[in-house]
């Protein structure tokens, strides 16, 4: 029981895990929206940073660290050494965006596909809701066949990041997935 | 912008060609060519002496034929073409005038969306819709925002991206290595921060590297992944977001990756290679790594042997010592990140563009408004070392004021559009502001005071000039 109780104690007070996130998605899909919108209401006072678009969000009892990844296949290799042991996979889609909806399946499975992702737990943040022709969320999980993946956690998000909508409920999810592991 | 003399010419030119239609055609129907109000957008002066000389039956133009003779009537045409011509010069000037007027309308636009102002100088045939003049345009990049350009260049659209070629095309990279290329080019204008744009932007200016500078490289798609792996690195070692930094050793065998991609012709990674490479052109640094850790000697010494050996740092020109080694690459890039780009021009109004995260204030009307993309900020006021405190003001409601605690008096940088467009810089020592109710009064207060920074130069440069003022 003690121990228990310290583990708990542990968890919510003193243990504020870091985790390393990657943020996917197509051009446009809204990642930068959505990784700005996180740091509402906190003070961004350091240095700005010629470079990719990293934050750091601390939620509950874990500090995430998103970086915004992509391009073409021949630059897959570098992020691979960047993200070993990468823990949760935020992949971003427009929910509006029928036309590019299988290229962004394609580049889905073929960031999972990577070795360094064997673990990662798949959060799908189907953004863009707030457009009269989005898709629904049960849609996109088909169109992305996120049914036929084997042996992964993996959640779909609605949200619209313009207005900050469903971004704290996948926020949620994740930290509820990590802390049980 | 035409210059007067230019002008000048011009006009001397048409008044040959007019002068000649008098007498050779030795008719009446005179047009000035190059003057059509059509033409000219909005704002120009009306030119009614157009109409006078158009070619319509119905004007009196046409009775001096039946009433004058023929000198006499060529004597007064001329004479009306000379009046004409005194006035097309100042319509000319006003016209020029106008045109940078309009450039500089442009430049604005531009700066707050940077596709509307492509379009308003398109329009305005300021500019031509082709990539390389637009290049040219955000090249040149007086009075504009280079965030601005940087969002522009990063656009998905075909379109943008022929003008990001055309960009590059315009650098000139021969003979420098990659890292001072990549500092050139990451001057002029601000990198994005999406990967995807990144990718393109890196694309292209590899493309224009190996240009440059034929055979540093064995293909561009190596340095285009060894750029990109520069800034991936600037990123881990310089954004405080970022916790773990690469070492040197990490960075090596990220790039070792490249090659093991497996786009690279494998002669290029033939053994023999290593011993000549390794050698001459480990860095100082590297090879005091290698002494100084001795556990990890051999592996590390295979993988900085094994990277030295590959493509980019084949040809005798890299391996000289010119060349850009990973060593070298990564201490650079230690000491030196990469610099935030300054925008041209002292105008304020270009300086700041993405308030959220800069700490600028926009002031419309009565109420303090941060910058919003598609609106015009009425003058800015830039927080650094000013303090707010609420004030009670009689004729306002919902007062506070910004005034520099420490240095009483003096008068706070700040800028203000005029109404015919003019910035100019604020001559006042507080500036009060007030909020339509009393929260927004206390949100304002809240948001402006966490934008606050301090910067210890302003202090100094202030003690500075009133000790200059005092002695004087």
């Amino acid at each position: 029981m003690g121990i228990l109780f310290s583990r708990l104690f542990y968890r919510l007070y003193i243990c504020k895990r870091d985790i390393r996130i990657l943020m996917v998605g197509l051009d446009a899909a809204g990642k930068t929206t959505i990784l700005y919108k996180l740091k509402l209401g906190e003070v961004v006072s350091t240095l700005p940073t010629i470079g990719f678009n990293v934050e750091r969000v601390d939620y509950k009892n874990i500090s995430f660290t998103v970086w915004d990844v992509g391009g073409q296949t021949k630059i897959r290799s570098l992020w691979k050494y960047y993200f070993q042991f990468t823990q949760a996979l935020i992949f971003v889609v427009d929910s509006s965006d029928h036309e590019r909806i299988e290229t962004a399946a394609e580049e889905l499975h073929m960031m999972l596909a990577e070795d360094e992702m064997r673990d990662a737990i798949l959060l799908v943040l189907a953004n863009k809701q707030d457009l009269p022709k989005a898709m629904s969320t049960q849609e996109l999980t088909d169109r992305l066949g996120l049914h036929k993946m084997r042996g992964r956690q993996w959640f779909v998000q609605g949200a619209c990041a313009v207005q900050g909508s469903g971004l704290y409920e996948g926020l949620d999810w994740l930290s509820d997935q990590l802390s049980k592991r | 912008m035409q210059s007067p003399s230019a002008v000048v010419v011009f006009i001397s030119v048409e008044l040959e060609q007019l002068a000649a239609r008098v007498f050779v055609e030795n008719t009446d129907k005179i047009q000035l060519e190059g003057l059509r109000p059509g033409q000219t957008g909005t704002g120009y002066p009306p030119v009614p002496l157009i109409s006078h000389l158009s070619p319509n039956p119905d004007e009196p133009e046409v009775q001096l034929n039946n009433e004058c003779t023929e000198p006499q009537r060529l004597k007064f045409e001329i004479s009306e073409v000379m009046t004409e011509i005194e006035q097309l010069t100042c319509v000319r000037d006003t016209k020029s005038s106008q045109r940078s007027k309009q450039i500089a309308v442009g430049r604005k636009k531009f700066n707050m969306d940077p596709k509307k102002g492509i379009q308003f100088l398109l329009e305005n045939d300021l500019l031509q819709q082709t990539p390389e003049d637009i290049a040219q345009f955000l090249y040149k990049g007086e009075g504009l925002n280079k965030t601005v350009i940087g969002d522009y260049l990063g656009e998905r659209d075909e379109f943008n991206i022929r003008v990001l070629q055309a960009f590059v095309e315009l650098h000139e990279f021969a003979d420098l290595n990659l890292v001072q290329a990549l500092r050139q080019f990451l001057w002029s204008f601000r990198l994005p921060g999406e990967a995807q744009k990144i990718d393109r932007m890196m694309e292209a200016f590899a493309a224009r590297y190996c240009q440059c500078n034929p055979g540093v490289f064995q293909s561009t798609d190596t340095c285009y992944v060894l750029s990109f792996s520069v800034i991936m690195l600037n990123t881990s070692l310089h954004n405080p977001n970022v916790r773990d930094k690469p070492t040197v050793e990490r960075f090596i065998c990220m790039n070792r990756g490249i090659n093991e991609g497996g786009d690279l012709p494998e002669e290029l990674l033939r053994p023999q290679l290593c011993a000549e490479g390794a050698s001459s052109a480990f860095t100082s640094h590297a090879a005091r790594r290698l002494e100084s850790c001795e556990f990890h000697q051999t592996e590390e010494r295979r993988i900085l042997e094994c990277r030295i050996s590959s493509p980019m740092f084949l040809s005798e020109h890299s391996l000289s010592g010119n060349l850009l080694e990973e060593g070298n690459l990564y201490e650079s890039i230690k000491n030196e990140p990469f610099k935030i780009p300054e925008d041209d021009g002292n105008d304020l109004t270009h300086t700041f563009f993405n308030p959220d995260r800069e700490g600028w204030l926009l002031k419309l009307g009565l109420s303090l408004r941060l910058i919003t993309s598609d609106k015009e900020p009425r003058g800015i006021i830039p927080l650094e070392n000013l303090s707010i405190r609420e004030v009670e003001e009689p004729r306002k409601p919902n007062c506070f004021e910004l005034y520099n605690p420490s240095h009483k008096g003096q008068v706070i940088k700040a800028c203000k559009t005029e109404a015919d467009g003019k910035v100019v810089e604020g001559n006042h020592v507080v500036y009060r502001i007030s909020a339509p109710t009393l929260e927004e009064k206390e949100e304002w207060i809240k948001s402006i005071k966490a934008s606050i920074s301090r910067d210890p130069f302003y202090d100094m440069l202030a003690t500075r000039k009133r000790r200059v003022a005092t002695k004087k």
